[in-house]
């Protein structure tokens, strides 16, 4: 259970924890630093998620409490995860499953595209020519355009001309490729 | 470059847009709001801004209906050949959710802009149904209520799939959550999940949508 500092959210959070107490389920409250930082939180949520499926639990996600934003950010983690996501409405208290196929999101690039993004993203303070990136990862040039053409078309990288050299371009990755890699 | 569409999300206050529409380019608008929010001040304030806008009026509390609306928007577009950009930083909350649903289920960029821009990791053309292999997608489409596999064989092998595909098919379905298998008088039998049911057209055949 995810909630804001802000001090309805904690009292709302009490009030759960007491009535999961009741049912004999256990619950762990979890309070967001920046309730306002998306990205921040859909990396935690997806955090915790994995670490639930990894100690073998089977996870889903209500994504229907909190501010719109923490929901976005459990439907990005759903999304990116691959788990079942549901909306229970606030006034009818329906179920509503969500279309969401059980597969992460990122495995929709080739391990090779993942590992070109990969570095990008970890290199993100410095700019690559595609020459300059096939020589990073030790692929032969031809190879490199293949990946950076795919990655281009599906907007997970940004070519902008160099400012030393207008005939070159840099490569590096679009804003948000962090958390798709996860 | 066609024309390029920014689908944002609005609910009554036109502050929570105006920041996607400073920064992202767009030659055409298109908002999903509620049928209040139309009729809203803000919304007027807004049409002032941008006489050419379109609204799509949505029940903003259904998510099924946001969901039907945004990716029936998102698919328009595509198909006049206009690349669309979804905002989700207005509206319910509902509204947000079945708007950024929708944005990975057509593979269109989409932003949160409150008030500053973040970029939601979207692949641009890439399809959440695109997960699932063509045979799982046609199986589906003939999965309409419980039936025995072996008449869900029959009934599929007209489109060319032998037993052994269809039942890969189907396991497939199984593990996206979108088919159940069970006995019934010793038989398998298949059943279309509530998701499946629920939202069938955004799981089309191959090349229906």
């Amino acid at each position: 259970m995810y909630h804001s500092d802000h001090a309805k959210s904690r009292e709302a959070r009490a009030k759960v924890i007491e009535f999961t107490r009741g049912l004999g389920v256990h619950a762990t409250a979890v309070e967001l630093d920046d309730a306002f930082n998306l990205l921040e939180i859909a990396e935690r949520m997806r955090a915790d998620v994995r670490r639930e499926r990894s100690a073998g639990a089977t996870v889903r996600f209500n994504i229907a409490g909190g501010t719109r934003l923490m929901s976005s950010a459990a439907l990005l983690a759903c999304i990116l995860e691959g788990i079942p996501a549901t909306y229970v409405h606030d006034d009818t208290y329906e179920e509503i499953p969500l279309p969401l196929l059980r597969i992460a999101y990122g495995e929709r690039l080739t391990p090779k595209q993942r590992e070109v993004l990969g570095f990008l993203v970890k290199n993100r303070e410095r700019s690559f020519t595609e020459t300059a990136l096939a020589k990073a990862l030790g692929v032969h040039k031809a190879t490199m355009n293949h990946h950076v053409r795919e990655l281009g078309m599906r907007g997970a990288i940004e070519r902008v001309r160099d400012p030393d050299d207008g005939r070159a371009l840099l490569i590096r990755a679009a804003p948000g490729m962090e958390l798709l890699l996860g | 470059m066609g024309t390029r569409a920014l689908v944002a999300t609005f609910g009554f206050d036109e502050r929570r847009v105006l920041p996607a529409l400073r920064l992202l380019a767009y030659d055409e608008l298109v908002l999903l709001a509620g049928r209040d929010s139309v009729k809203a001040p803000g919304f007027e304030r807004l049409r002032a801004l941008e006489p050419g806008l379109r609204a799509v009026p949505v029940d903003p509390f259904d998510l099924r209906a946001c969901l039907d609306a945004a990716t029936a928007t998102l698919r328009d577009l595509r198909r006049r050949g206009h690349p669309a950009r979804v905002s989700v930083s207005g509206g319910t909350k509902i509204l947000a959710a079945a708007a950024l649903l929708a944005a990975f289920q057509e593979g269109a960029e989409a932003w949160y802009c409150d008030p500053e821009p973040v970029r939601l990791p979207v692949l641009h053309g890439v399809r959440i149904v695109d997960g699932l292999s063509d045979t799982a997608r046609d199986v589906a489409d003939f999965l309409r209520a419980p039936t025995t596999m072996d008449r869900l064989v029959a009934r599929v092998a007209h489109c060319g799939f032998d037993g052994r595909a269809t039942r890969a098919a189907v396991r497939e379905l199984v593990g996206h959550g979108l088919a159940e298998l069970g006995l019934d008088g010793g038989k398998p039998v298949v059943r279309p999940t509530r998701i499946l049911t629920t939202y069938r057209k955004h799981f089309p055949r191959p090349g229906k949508a």
